[in-house]
């Protein structure tokens, strides 16, 4: 393939209008540059350590590793500034902005925390920062769409297609074409045309890295299995990333079913979906009998996404990695029991990757090992938690 | 005598010193019976080139116009099956019009690149235009392009491709497409603050005709650069203006005839 080092076996590449070709190739130089330079890595370590908070807890989770009889440990992503693992790769990505001299950035968000990591940046970086949004997500994330605002973002409401995170990327990619001579796309799921996918990964890596050196610290050997939610699959493959090499640790990626991957209201592009082209990149991607792209189904926004990142599609080929889904109730109820047995709410996404882990520790002895990466909080979602609970009657 | 439409055409507008005029339309808005009928009207006022849009519920080089004709369209039942359709019977009526696919790449993955191509070329699909598919990308389909000359991929370049051009130029077939500004379809009045130059140097380098494309509304839009381009293709415009006089095809053509006239006398 002439853009082999674009590609992830057969998933991956640059699927974008001739206008941006240029735009990608000063950002993977700019990038690679970055990497290799000592300066730029302090500075990106400095302000993980400063200023979001790293390193994050491994946290032990005593009393779920009693009741589902096997030992549970969970990343604590949600106890950085703002609240999920979003703000690692905003950090590293707005400082790569600032290096290459652009004096503006936009993002997509769906569920609003890459949004508010993005503003965040930009506010302490001093750049101008519009945010797009689907009309659908803004009804649904109130509470972030204020703190965009207040950290002095625009948020610009996207009506054109499904109203929901694949539309806001549509239209931050073309805003991008227009716009790339002074502005920097920050992209916050592994997602995108290379080096996207790439970048993602190298900056949200600092999950895998602090885990791995944690578990080895605290228990001693590596985990038997490392798990993490995927929407495009941002958190999850930080989660990997430094555990791709250790053969023996099981890798598992949570897709969200929805209602059920049955009802086909779901958001399991790696499930049912077939090798497709959206957003720069060939992946899976849930699509119709004509090729259109489907409407993915998740309670939560952060899931609700058609495709998935490139890697993610190479790994699940290639066997290293596995991919389950989670539907909706099993998500809410793994939440709650998070709530009650570790006085932690997790944002609706990690849920899934916990429901999974419950699911796993049964097929699990005493002495085996999960780390489930803990990805976001649950202040964003309670009011979506709190109509959950009213439809189901939970708190009577 | 070129076999392939769109080269056969451009020989013909060279021999006679005229530029092209090229309309971009998409296929199935309101219905595939009304697309039909108004690429026959443009045939017969003189439309050079048509391009047919395949509509794609994800359009990321389109603008606004664009994206909501794709949107009903698709409403409608429009899909790639039926557009081959409306080409096949077109072409069994008697149009001899070039006609260009401008569609998404995922369209085409999703059919199977090699039964699209093979499709292509036995409906009469005489060109492709993949606007999210650069010449990195490229050659999944040209393996199946190969070797033929009834469907031709037609490439694009932007104000910003630069030191691009000239691998973009090489083995490209038809015409090349230019791209008035950074950005999406039908941002009219906004042409890059070097698009003189750009078409200049494009031109320069260009063995094949030169169009240029995205927010083009009358004949007069393209007097500055008339030396560097061999002609111009709407899109946007003539889609508001097809709703506008709600899709009849005696608007289309007089539209046509006389964009093609005023061209002529730039």
């Amino acid at each position: 393939m002439s853009n082999e080092k674009a590609y992830y076996g057969q998933f991956g590449g640059q699927y974008v209008s001739e206008s941006l070709m240029n735009t990608l190739a000063e950002v993977d130089a700019a990038f690679e540059e970055a990497i290799h330079d000592p300066e730029f890595l302090k500075q990106y370590h400095y302000y993980l350590k400063q200023y979001v908070g790293r390193e994050t807890p491994l946290y032990y989770a005593e009393r779920l590793s009693e009741k589902y009889g096997t030992r549970i440990y969970l990343k604590r992503e949600d106890l950085n500034h703002t609240g999920a693992h979003k703000i690692n790769n905003v950090i590293g990505q707005i400082l790569l902005a600032k290096r290459m001299g652009k004096t503006k950035v936009i993002a997509e968000t769906g569920a609003g925390q890459h949004g508010v990591a993005t503003a965040t940046g930009a506010a302490l970086f001093n750049m101008d920062c519009t945010v797009y949004m689907g009309a659908e997500d803004i009804e649904r994330q109130k509470l972030n769409v204020m703190r965009m605002e207040m950290l002095g973002a625009t948020v610009v409401p996207v009506h054109s297609g499904s109203n929901t995170l694949k539309d806001a990327t549509n239209e931050a990619i073309r805003t991008w074409a227009k716009t790339a001579e002074d502005t920097f796309y920050i992209i916050g799921s592994a997602v995108g045309p290379y080096p996207y996918p790439k970048m993602v990964k190298e900056f949200q890596s600092c999950i895998s890295r602090e885990a791995k050196r944690q578990f080895a610290e605290e228990v001693g050997g590596l985990p038997d299995v490392v798990m993490a939610c995927v929407g495009g699959g941002s958190n999850s493959i930080g989660m990997f990333a430094d555990f791709i090499e250790e053969k023996s640790v099981r890798l598992i990626g949570v897709e969200a079913a929805g209602l059920g991957i049955e009802t086909g209201k779901h958001a399991s592009a790696m499930a049912l979906g077939k090798p497709g082209v959206l957003h720069g990149m060939k992946s899976y991607l849930l699509q119709d009998d004509d090729g259109n792209v489907e409407l993915a189904h998740s309670i939560s926004a952060g899931l609700d996404y058609p495709g998935v990142g490139p890697e993610h599609a190479y790994l699940k080929d290639s066997g290293r990695a596995e991919y389950v889904s989670i539907t909706d109730v099993e998500a809410m109820d793994a939440l709650m029991e998070l709530c009650k047995l570790e006085g932690i709410i997790p944002a609706i996404e990690s849920a899934h990757a916990m429901a999974y882990a419950f699911k796993l520790a049964e097929k699990m002895t005493p002495e085996q090992s999960i780390i489930v990466c803990l990805s976001g909080r649950g202040d964003k979602d309670v009011n979506t938690i709190a109509d959950y609970l009213a439809g189901k009657g939970y708190l009577n | 005598m070129r076999t392939n439409r769109i080269e056969a055409k451009l020989e013909q507008l060279k021999e006679k010193n005229e530029k092209a005029f090229i309309t971009y339309l998409t296929a199935g808005l309101p219905d595939m019976e009304k697309t039909k009928a108004i690429v026959k009207a443009q045939e017969a006022a003189g439309t050079d080139i048509v391009e047919i849009g395949v509509p794609f519920s994800d359009p990321i080089a389109d603008g606004p116009v664009i994206q909501q004709a794709s949107y009903e369209s698709i409403l409608g039942g429009t899909n790639i099956h039926k557009c081959f359709t409306a080409v096949e019977e077109l072409r069994a009526e008697g149009c001899a019009l070039p006609m260009i696919f401008m569609l998404y790449y995922n369209t085409v993955c999703h059919y199977g690149v090699e039964n699209f191509v093979k499709k292509c070329r036995e409906a009469g699909v005489d060109g492709l235009i993949i606007p999210d598919l650069p010449m990195e990308e490229q050659e999944e389909i040209k393996a199946f392009l190969e070797g033929q000359d009834e469907t031709i991929l037609i490439q694009l370049v932007s104000p910003v491709s630069k030191q691009r051009v000239p691998e973009i130029l090489k083995d490209a077939r038809g015409f090349v497409y230019c791209v008035s500004s950074m950005g999406v379809t039908g941002q009219s009045g906004s042409f890059h603050k070097e698009i003189l130059n750009y078409l200049a140097d494009v031109k320069a380098k260009s063995p094949i005709p030169v169009m240029m494309g995205f927010g083009i509304t009358q004949a007069s839009d393209i007097a500055p650069m008339k030396d560097s381009i061999d002609g111009a293709i709407v899109g946007s415009h003539f889609i508001n203006l097809l709703r506008e006089n709600n899709f009849a095809p005696e608007a289309a053509a007089e539209y046509c005839s006389t964009f093609k006239q005023e061209m002529s006398t730039l």
